[in-house]
């Protein structure tokens, strides 16, 4: 699972900044196309949900999709990880 | 059978199944009857409210589930549900009110009839918009007229107003009810068609809730898909403009009238309690030269019945108010039109009207 | 899905940037997915307002009404089709003042409908007018000196006036709103779920809090748990005139309308 902000609903209004207890999220710094500072990710690989949602079975804190008043923030599942194939060469 | 009650009857044989109501006289024994039969029919619903705008708004919201919701009222009433109408003309939910008129403006006489709502019903609510009203001048009249203003709510969908007064509310007269009566529903709304789009007619199909459609309605100016869109000017004045000419233009299809003597000199236009003193001036006493139309839809006005009396020299108006659908017969002829209004709560006698007929002959 | 739930071609929705209405939005259909209810027997109803509009983002049947009525206007969708889910939208001004009698007159009959009232202490469409709900001392363009009228105690006048659930959480206890949305749903009878919200554009800018963070910080430190509250009257503690109970208030069972018959 992927975290994903969708810049055509976010309003720039920070709330999820305020809630993710994993300090994912930090006010944007660069308007986009609309003029709307669309926070940015840090290290979103640390979200519980992205990682183990699919281990439990079902949605894990989600604090920062159910604050978020526009609908923009949601998962993409993303390809199950496959371990990176080594080619040695001789 | 009293009016009311008659009027109660109406519904029940054309398949009122919700009732929303609060009393007032002289309307309540309609409630006071639904009251007593609802219970006893499956699937049906009386409700008291708190007011009468709640009484308008859970008729227009049993509307929207399919239902066939009707409530009464009188003056009083009926202005505090005109924000409503409003709201039911704008959403084209289908659904009957029963206007039993009493004397006002304000309070005034709550055991007195009278006509002065209908302007009101016309124009009440603000925004242009048309709608339908019956007007009964019988106790009979009180029920097929109320059987079929649902009949022409679900073909409109529009609010119908059956106009009766306190003078036919609270009269008792011998009503014969047939086996059954007509029932027209509403056009269902084709698959894949929107649930604002309107057919030729600009009546739309009609999508009630529960059905999976996922019908938004709203209040507001919206576009087909039930959508708003308040600021397009474009999109205000189509759907205003279909909202008025789908009843406008069919009043042909909805007028209903009787007409005594075309060939009169002196023609009578009547609806509600006065047709009775013209029966009886016309009918019984035969004062020569006279004739009538009597009006039972009285909205959308039928004005090319005034051209069906090839001889007339004066449309006579007699009704219980100041002069309000003589200024509308006025509007539509060339001949002298002579409102005979009468306000207090009584008849007109028909010396009254004798009188008014020796006035538009010159007579006096 | 809660997605599933959304007219998505809508949106992005009409509220301003760090509205709560959208996070109550969220927390309700949340609540609703988990009930498992059918999408085509639900309908979502709503007055007038900022928060009346969010029933439009909503895919299912939904009836935007007047002023005030919505309350009126769910009565008779309950009870002419006791088998559909009822769910009211509305705002304080809407609930309280306009519609203040078909609110304690639903709760009177304790109709089978949820309603969840966005109580963000202004009228915001029109442009932030005081309310009932308006905290005394508070501005708004109709109390530029600070509102002089007691407000509402939306919660005691639905207890007192017979509801069968009655809940108050904020925008920012989005978990046990949800929750507590969940619970009004499923409870036959009337159901009030009270949410205090953020309305930068029309309450934080006059009072203080500007950025919809602030106001969430404010929530955060004065939305005090029902028991603790009652705790801290107990013992006598200074409570902060700004702060507030929140929690579930009553869940119980008078006789209710509009419920379908076991049949």
């Amino acid at each position: 699972m992927k975290l994903e902000i969708d810049e055509s609903r976010c309003k720039g209004c920070n709330l999820c900044t305020l809630v993710c207890p994993y300090k994912i999220y930090r006010p944007g710094s660069r308007p986009n196309r609309k003029g709307i500072y669309v926070p940015e990710m840090d290290r979103p690989e640390r979200c519980p949900n992205c990682r183990l949602q699919e281990l439990y079975g079902r949605r894990l804190c989600g604090m920062c999709a159910l604050i978020c008043p526009d609908q923009a923030i949601k998962w993409v599942p993303e390809k199950p990880y496959e371990p990176m194939k080594v080619v040695i060469e001789y | 059978m009293q009016g009311n009650i008659a009027c109660a009857e109406g519904a029940l044989a054309a398949g009122c199944n919700f009732f929303g109501g609060y009393p007032i006289t002289p309307s309540t024994e309609v409630a006071e009857h639904m009251a007593s039969r609802m219970p006893k029919i499956t699937g049906s619903c009386f409700i008291q409210m708190e007011d009468e705008i709640a009484s308008m708004a859970a008729i227009i919201g049993a509307a929207w589930t399919g239902a066939r919701s009707m409530t009464a009222t009188s003056g009083p009433g009926f202005s505090l549900m005109m924000e409503n109408i409003g709201y039911a003309v704008m959403t084209e939910t289908p659904c009957v009110l029963v206007n039993i008129q009493r004397g006002g403006p304000s309070t005034g006489q709550p055991t007195m009839g009278a006509q002065g709502d209908m302007m009101q019903v016309r124009f009440g609510s603000h925004g242009d918009y048309s709608i339908i009203a019956l007007c009964p001048s019988s106790v009979q009249e009180c029920f097929d007229l109320t059987a079929k203003a649902f009949n022409l709510a679900d073909r409109f969908r529009t609010p119908v107003f059956l106009m009766a007064d306190e003078v036919i509310g609270h009269m008792r007269e011998k009503l014969e009810i047939p086996d059954s009566v007509e029932i027209i529903r509403p056009k269902t709304l084709p698959e894949g068609t929107l649930p604002f789009t309107a057919g030729p007619d600009g009546v739309p199909g009609f999508a009630p809730f529960g059905i999976g459609r996922f019908t938004h309605v709203t209040g507001l100016t919206h576009d087909e898909r039930g959508y708003p869109d308040t600021t397009n000017p474009a999109c205000h004045e189509s759907l205003v403009k279909r909202l008025v000419n789908k009843i406008e233009n069919a009043r042909h299809e909805i007028a209903d009238y009787t007409i005594v003597n075309e060939n009169a000199r002196y023609v009578f236009v009547c609806y509600g309690a006065p047709v009775r003193t013209v029966k009886e001036v016309v009918d019984r006493m035969k004062i020569p030269d006279t004739g009538y139309l009597q009006l039972k839809t009285v909205w959308p006005f039928p004005e090319e019945l005034l051209l069906r009396f090839p001889n007339v020299q004066a449309f006579i108006v007699p009704e219980m108010n100041l002069g309000m659908i003589s200024r509308e017969v006025e509007r539509h002829v060339s001949v002298r039109v002579i409102p005979v209004g009468r306000i207090g709560g009584e008849l007109h006698p028909p010396e009254e009207l004798i009188q008014a007929v020796k006035i538009a002959g010159g007579d006096v | 899905m809660r997605n599933e739930w959304l007219r998505s071609d809508r949106l992005p929705h009409i509220y301003c940037a760090g509205c709560g209405n959208g996070t109550i939005m969220n927390c309700v259909l949340e609540a609703i997915t988990q009930t498992g209810w059918d999408r085509t027997r639900t309908v979502f109803l709503s007055g007038i307002g900022c928060s009346s509009r969010a029933p439009g983002y909503i895919m299912t049947d939904s009836l935007h009404t007047t002023h005030g009525r919505a309350i009126a206007f769910a009565t008779g969708v309950k009870m002419a089709d006791p088998s559909l889910h009822v769910v009211v939208f509305t705002g304080d001004g809407d609930l309280a003042a306009i519609g203040g009698n078909h609110f304690i007159h639903g709760c009177r009959r304790n109709i089978d409908i949820t309603v969840v009232c966005m109580n963000n202490h202004i009228y915001g469409m029109t442009g932030g007018q005081g309310s009932p709900t308006t905290p005394l001392g508070k501005t708004s363009t109709t109390t530029p000196y600070g509102a002089e009228e007691a407000p509402f105690d939306l919660v005691e006048l639905a207890i007192a006036a017979g509801a069968n659930y009655v809940a108050r959480w904020t925008s920012y206890h989005v978990k046990q709103l949800t929750d507590a949305v969940y619970d009004g749903l499923l409870t036959p009878g009337f159901s009030l779920i009270e949410v205090r919200c953020q309305c930068p554009t029309s309450y934080g800018r006059r009072n203080k809090y500007r950025e919809p963070t602030d106001y969430m910080t404010y929530l955060k430190t004065n939305a005090i748990l029902k028991r603790k509250w009652e705790e801290m009257e107990r013992s006598g503690e200074n409570i902060s005139p700004d702060s507030f109970p929140v929690g579930e208030f009553v869940r119980r069972s008078r006789p209710v309308m509009g419920v379908p018959d076991e049949a």
